[in-house]
């Protein structure tokens, strides 16, 4: 029942970001919204939880976007393996401390997106709207990933509650 | 033998190099046949319909409706009278804009002579660096990879990944796109490719040539995807450097990619 709450949060996540985000001006440059549920899902849910959502999401991310297949794999997946590495010495699901996480967790999937890039077009030319882009996602970031993180967290309480409530009656 | 974290030290770095070795290979492979990516497009794709559909719908009634009730509210005396005419006038208006547009997608279809396929923008790529859509026409509607995407201000991508009914197209504006292209007034010869801010580079132009800011820049057919003549943008940045055989061009394409909504794919280009 988790893995249909993490579809179901993922499939949203996916839906608003390509079809309502573009038409809205404010969300011009706005972060990768998968990000902050992958941090989600490393900081509060096991691995075997999280791993084929992260998988799943990640290919189909991957089919969505125009970048070299694997590019959001590879960042979840390294996102998920940062942010579970950093909770082993940091106390990090104190809520002074989210903003910083998810800030960082979008500005490395920026680093990974940009790397790849120059990498596979050794020719392109970064101009300073990049940099502005980047500054403004992770602007975004510290003030909205906690909230997301407080709300996927918030939902997935109230999830397990009716789910407890429909099987009590059932049974 | 060896200390564990020396271990897990040469893992990561395996890792790291498998994973660049692997983005790579896919980088390359980017336009094979038979991509993964067709699965998930074609199970999001029709949630990304639905969406797309219900949010132009919201906008249509917000921009013609809601704003017009507004406008009748300082006029309450006549409010009942002319809220029924204010509903019609906005279905009008909203036919007739519609009636433009398509007229001028259908004014451009005849102009072009390959057979074309209307198709709506059902979404758009979730990562600000890379620049696709998904359209509603897919291999059932007869789109293949390769076909050329055109509206009537100029070319607008290329067809890169197809399922049964939708399909996803490269835009011009995208890194990973060329178009072979040349210049109207003197036909000097380059390639377009996607840069930064919207924006695209005319790549490989031979110093030689005179080009001004200005100038308008069309596809001249050779790269055997886009059919001749059709505009792509003007240039609005020349730089000469001192050394070098190639000057630096700046093109802005006369697409504006925010708004695309409605696109011709070129079945037989």
């Amino acid at each position: 029942m988790t893995f249909c709450f993490h579809f179901f949060i993922c499939l949203c996540l996916v839906i608003f970001q390509t079809t309502v985000m573009p038409y809205l001006p404010l969300f011009d440059r706005f972060y990768d919204l998968l990000s902050p549920f992958v941090i989600y899902l490393s900081l509060f849910h096991s691995v075997r939880d999280s791993i084929p959502v992260i998988l799943f999401f990640g290919f189909v991310m991957d089919s969505l976007s125009g970048g070299p297949f694997g590019l959001y794999l590879t960042t979840y997946v390294w996102l998920f393996v940062g942010v579970r590495w950093i909770i082993t010495f940091l106390h990090v699901g104190d809520s002074f401390l989210l903003p910083f996480v998810v800030a960082a967790g979008v500005l490395m999937q920026n680093c990974i997106f940009i790397g790849t890039v120059a990498m596979l077009e050794p020719g392109s030319r970064f101009s300073s709207a990049t940099i502005n882009t980047v500054g403004v996602q992770v602007f975004w970031a510290i003030f909205t990933g906690p909230i997301f993180l407080m709300f996927f967290n918030y939902f997935h309480g109230r999830w397990n509650r009716w789910l407890k409530k429909v099987f009590v009656k059932k049974s | 033998m060896f200390p564990k974290k020396m271990v897990m030290i040469i893992g990561v770095i395996i890792l790291i190099v498998v994973n660049i070795i692997g983005l790579s290979v896919s980088n390359r492979r980017y336009l094979s046949h038979y991509g993964p990516g067709r699965i998930a497009i074609y199970l999001i794709a029709p949630f990304q319909e639905a969406a797309s559909r219900s949010i132009r719908f919201v906008r249509d009634v917000w921009g013609h409706y809601f704003f017009l009730v507004k406008v009748t509210k300082e006029n309450d005396n006549y409010k009942k009278a002319l809220s029924q005419a204010i509903e019609k006038n906005t279905k009008y208006k909203e036919l007739k804009l519609s009636n433009v547009r398509l007229r001028s997608l259908l004014k451009f279809q005849k102009a072009i002579t390959n057979l074309a396929l209307a198709a709506e923008v059902i979404g758009k790529d979730p990562s600000p660096w890379f620049k696709t859509i998904i359209i509603d026409k897919g291999k059932d509607d007869g789109v293949e990879k390769g076909m050329a995407v055109v509206i009537p201000e100029g070319i607008a991508g290329q067809v890169i990944e197809v399922s049964s009914d939708y399909s996803k197209v490269l835009l011009i504006i995208d890194y990973n796109s060329s178009v072979d292209a040349l210049v109207q007034r003197n036909r000097a010869r380059g390639i377009i490719k996607g840069g930064s801010e919207d924006r695209c580079l005319f790549k490989y132009v031979l110093r030689k040539h005179d080009i001004t800011i200005g100038d308008t820049v069309v596809s001249s057919g050779l790269d055997g995807v886009f059919p001749k003549g059709l505009i792509v943008g003007h240039v609005s940045g020349v730089v000469r450097p001192n050394s070098g055989i190639f000057q630096e061009v700046s093109v802005t394409p006369y697409v504006d990619f925010e708004k695309l909504e409605e696109v011709l794919v070129l079945l037989s280009s």
